[in-house]
């Protein structure tokens, strides 16, 4: 990974480098400390074919934050549980070395010792606000680390086109869909 | 009445095709000359040289999929028909490459656009590169040849009002445009080619060189990853397979050998490369994969009062090359702009954002446009491409770094599309970059473009051209292969695929590999005659 600074912060380049290289460290080391510890196995959860039981909370809790202006409250419990399915296919065909990385984001976002210091979500994704995940989501995205700036951009990427690939989502878009042949 | 699938009837008449995930066991194969991939490279130099009697096999990572599959739907197509299921993109993740994987490869997705190599990149190519042989005038008569095998023509219906933007702009500021040749045979003006055509209209690999390989005898082989070349001093003795699952996420434990009097790589940018790496192929002078590049694109949207319907029609139909030449072929970043079909996942992740904004924006989809700018990397030193690398796994991932000079091209591009989006009539333009908002003249455009903080992630970008890698050239010091595509280390190897530009092409590269392979087949198949 590399790690690009702004030109800006030629003063503090030293400072923030140590910082990134830290960061990342702390990040690879978390990811595979799950691994080791079982806390994130690599086993389905029921009903799924690459989404893991430790990604599900997490991920349900930020695809309403995701797709919240397209769809009415009462429609975002099936909106989030289908986008969970079209996810679920689209990572069940990503290359294993696409879906490792992927993985290893969604652990950083699932296991609290580091999402409590890299998101500012300290309590369970079940209790976290959308005003809270909006938070977090503007601060990897405005982050020094190229790391959480790309984890910012696969996470909503990877959730708007696994939406906006379901049918259901298309009146909302004026999509009438593929024409008949 | 259903729409024929002539290459499921080919299938069921006899042709000789080998599903590799459903092996039951190892495999060996042996033919005259062995084509690693079945993309434009592979599948035009298989045509010609089972055309000249040769036992031509044709190996496709990729699925088999053919007209009837084709449905139309953006999760469908992409997870099965693209590299990496999708996945693939530069190492840091910010430039996402929309790269084909299946019999047929790019060719079966691409947006049909067709254009010969510039005159200016083939002079470029010469002086600088030491490229024999490739002279426009050289060129031309490989360029007609698979112009009128596949079709190749300017499109005759009007441009869908998604491309129309570019004409109506350019035509008020007396910029250039013009329409697009396509490689299309009654085409029906559906606007799904990224997803594989369901009509045969493309005139793609899969309905043309493919089926007369086939017919010629020429076996096909698919959901098999060319894994690595055995050498015998300076000569390949085999290749490795590997047979990958239905899906083509993992290998399945089963291989397959290939033996053959010649190979032929055709597996396009960064795969091709990949394959000699992962071979520890001869690279003395350390080329393999370096000066890879991507066309990179930067993409601007326009918001129009009529309804543009940006997801129906012919995909790409004008472009203009305005800016392309302008500052000579080695002066600043140039661009070419054309517009992408924007069916909604494509276009949500274009549009970028979440929540309220992506909604609202999404809610306009109808009445969008956007356009975008392909910057011509490759023609100066602060453009020398990315490199390739490889993974734990062994598969490739490409390290590109966008440079000072390549943000100036992204910059001047974002300017000029917001120009042309105003004259054709836009109420709003917005460059796509996260700090970005719709603006409703020009001079707040300009203002706004020039205070972006151009940089990765915040700018969205995407590349549809993987070029180079495997640079040609008359000199082994500077290239891995010769202007014939001869590997200079290794006798009995060829490249003929886009991995043999010394830089990019500065235009949709399908033609240039066509009429470059043709070339290079025909010389082949009259070389393994005499030799």
């Amino acid at each position: 990974m590399t790690t690009s600074l702004p030109e800006t912060a030629t003063l503090s380049r030293r400072g923030l480098l140590k910082f990134s290289l830290g960061a990342s460290v702390f990040l690879a080391t978390a990811g595979v400390g799950a691994s080791l510890s079982g806390c994130s196995s690599s086993h389905p959860a029921s009903g799924y074919k690459a989404l893991r039981d430790s990604d599900l909370p997490m991920l349900r809790a930020l695809i309403a934050v995701l797709l919240a202006g397209s769809q009415s409250a009462d429609k975002m419990q099936d909106a989030v549980a289908g986008t969970l399915q079209s996810l679920d296919y689209s990572l069940d065909h990503l290359s294993p070395e696409m879906l490792k990385l992927t993985r290893q984001l969604f652990d950083v976002l699932a296991m609290p010792v580091t999402r409590g210091p890299l998101t500012g979500i300290w309590g369970a994704w079940e209790n976290a606000s959308a005003e809270q995940i909006r938070h977090f989501l503007a601060r990897w995205q405005n982050s020094s680390l190229d790391l959480l700036r790309m984890g910012h951009s696969s996470l909503v990427q990877l959730v708007m086109m696994a939406w906006y690939s379901r049918a259901e989502s298309w009146a909302h878009c004026g999509y009438p869909g593929p024409p008949k042949i | 009445m259903p729409v024929p699938d002539p290459f499921r009837e080919g299938i069921a008449r006899g042709w000789k095709t080998h599903d590799s995930s459903r092996l039951e066991q190892d495999l060996t194969l042996e033919a005259d000359v062995a084509i690693i991939g079945s993309g434009a490279g592979g599948a035009t130099s298989a045509e010609i040289l089972s055309a000249a009697g040769y036992r031509v096999l044709l190996i496709e990572e990729g699925p088999l999929k053919t007209s009837s599959d084709f449905k139309m739907l953006e999760a469908e197509a992409y997870s099965s028909l693209y590299q990496e299921g999708i996945g693939r993109m530069t190492k840091d993740g910010a430039i996402t490459i929309l790269q084909g994987r299946a019999v047929g490869g790019t060719t079966l997705i691409n947006w049909t656009s067709s254009f010969r190599t510039p005159a200016p990149t083939l002079e470029y190519w010469a002086r600088e590169h030491g490229v024999k042989g490739h002279s426009s005038e050289e060129m031309a008569p490989w360029f007609e040849q698979m112009e009128q095998r596949l079709g190749v023509a300017p499109w005759i219906m009007p441009p869908n009002a998604n491309n129309e933007v570019i004409r109506t702009g350019c035509e008020k500021l007396g910029y250039h445009w013009k329409v697009i040749p396509r490689n299309v045979r009654g085409c029906w003006n559906l606007g799904y080619c990224g997803m594989g055509c369901p009509v045969n209209a493309k005139q793609s690999m899969m309905v043309t060189t493919i089926p007369a390989t086939l017919e010629k005898g020429g076996e096909l082989l698919y959901l098999a990853r060319a894994e690595r070349f055995i050498f015998d001093g300076d000569k390949i003795s085999s290749l490795q397979c590997l047979a990958m699952d239905p899906r083509c996420v993992a290998p399945n434990g089963r291989t397959i050998t290939v033996k053959a009097r010649h190979y032929v790589l055709a597996g396009g940018g960064i795969n091709s490369p990949a394959l000699l790496m992962r071979s520890n192929a001869p690279d003395p002078h350390e080329l393999l994969g370096k000066r890879t590049f991507l066309h990179v694109v930067n993409l601007s949207a326009g918001h129009f009062k009529e309804v543009v319907n940006p997801f129906y029609g012919a995909p790409q139909s004008i472009y203009s090359d305005h800016f392309q030449w302008l500052d000579g072929t080695t002066g600043r970043m140039s661009y070419k702009l054309e517009v992408p079909p924007l069916q909604p996942a494509l276009a949500t992740t274009l549009l970028g954002g979440f929540g309220k904004d992506n909604a609202l924006q999404m809610e306009q989809l109808p009445h969008t446009h956007v356009m975008l700018a392909l910057m011509r990397d490759g023609f100066h030193p602060e453009s020398p491409g990315g490199s390739v690398h490889l993974r734990g796994d062994g598969t490739p991932v490409l390290d590109y770094q966008v440079s000072a000079y390549t943000w100036d091209g992204l910059r001047r591009a974002f300017h000029s599309m917001a120009e042309i989006q105003f004259a054709a009539g836009a109420e709003a333009v917005m460059p796509l970059h996260s700090d970005a908002r719709y603006v409703k003249t020009l001079a707040e455009a300009r203002q706004m473009i020039d205070g972006l903080s151009l940089e990765l992630y915040r700018t969205r970008l995407g590349s549809a051209h993987v070029m180079g890698g495997c640079a040609m050239g008359e000199d082994p010091k500077r290239a891995v292969t010769d202007s014939l595509g001869r590997h200079h280390q290794l006798q009995n190897l060829s490249i003929h695929d886009g991995s043999l530009f010394p830089t990019s092409i500065g235009a949709n590269p399908q033609l240039s590999i066509y009429g470059l392979s043709a070339q290079l087949a025909t010389a082949l198949a009259q070389r393994l005659r005499t030799a």
